[in-house]
């Protein structure tokens, strides 16, 4: 079932203006079918421009693009005990989705001002193709994804686990979570299920800092 | 919507309850709430048919984890 959580402003960078945006606990047929029908395309239509001119998934910031997100979408509805799943809705659209965890192996934190403390894991993020730098030359709103950034510290907040929240990120997303979000860079996983990908974590002495600096 | 219960529990096991909510920073309702993820967790592999492994530090020992 779907709930409204929030309304949240994002940055419309066509028009300048900022709009309202909803941010919405589950989904429903109509974002799996915007993610198809509108998200899916235009991934593919980039995916194969790209191949054509030797340019990497990474160079285009679409590494996800070939994820099956309606089974992985389903596979978390199966699971409300572990999983959340949440969508950014704004201008009659899917903006950006995702899915955390909240009890399995991945919850528990790396970092050293806390090992093993519980945590919220991201298991993933996206944002829609038409938000993203580089997949599109004029990229429409700005925001999306550190507003569901925002959204799984909360419930880590919520969950009484201060905030403290993990990724694994793709190598397109690392300078965003480093930079932009200001997460803790673990390093690369060099073994197990996320074997290859760069692991980050938000500790709980950021998140004060996370939550207060306007962006 | 959320729903309120009581637990009975021994001196044994409420100081132990007590003990991890201290060290984990967790209310009681928090704590609770995570040990049956885990729980549920754990179980939901043994009836898929997976085996689950605890590993010593050094990794000199490896027993196979048993739930009732």
């Amino acid at each position: 079932m779907k709930q409204l959580v929030d309304q949240v402003l994002l940055k419309n960078r066509v028009t300048g203006e900022f709009e309202v945006a909803e941010l919405c606990h589950g989904i429903d047929e109509t974002n799996l079918s915007h993610i198809e029908g509108r998200w899916r395309p235009m991934f593919e239509l980039r995916r194969a421009q790209a191949k054509a001119s030797g340019e990497s998934m990474s160079d285009i910031n679409a590494e996800d693009g070939h994820w099956n997100w309606g089974s992985k979408v389903l596979a978390a509805i199966s699971d409300p005990f572990l999983y959340d799943i949440f969508a950014l809705e704004c201008g009659g659209n899917t903006q950006a989705l995702l899915l955390t965890c909240k009890g399995s192996t991945d919850c528990f934190s790396r970092h050293p001002e806390h090992p093993k403390a519980d945590m919220v894991y991201v298991e993933f993020l996206a944002t829609a193709p038409w938000n993203r730098p580089r997949l599109v030359a004029e990229p429409i709103y700005k925001g999306a994804g550190r507003v569901l950034i925002g959204t799984a510290v909360s419930l880590s907040l919520g969950e009484e686990f201060g905030g403290r929240i993990g990724l694994h990120s793709l190598l397109g997303s690392e300078k965003f979570y480093r930079d932009a979000i200001g997460m803790t860079d673990l390093g690369v996983d060099v073994d197990g299920p996320h074997k290859g990908l760069r692991y980050f974590e938000l500790p709980e002495s950021q998140v004060t800092d996370f939550l207060t600096i306007q962006h | 919507m959320k729903r309120t219960m009581t637990l009975n529990l021994t001196e044994a096991e409420m100081n132990a309850v007590e003990q991890m909510c201290e060290q984990k920073g967790l209310s009681k309702t928090a704590l609770v709430r995570q040990s049956l993820r885990l729980y549920k967790s754990v179980d939901d592999r043994f009836s898929r048919g997976d085996r689950v492994f605890v590993e010593s530090a050094d990794k000199s020992e490896k027993a196979e984890l048993m739930v009732l």
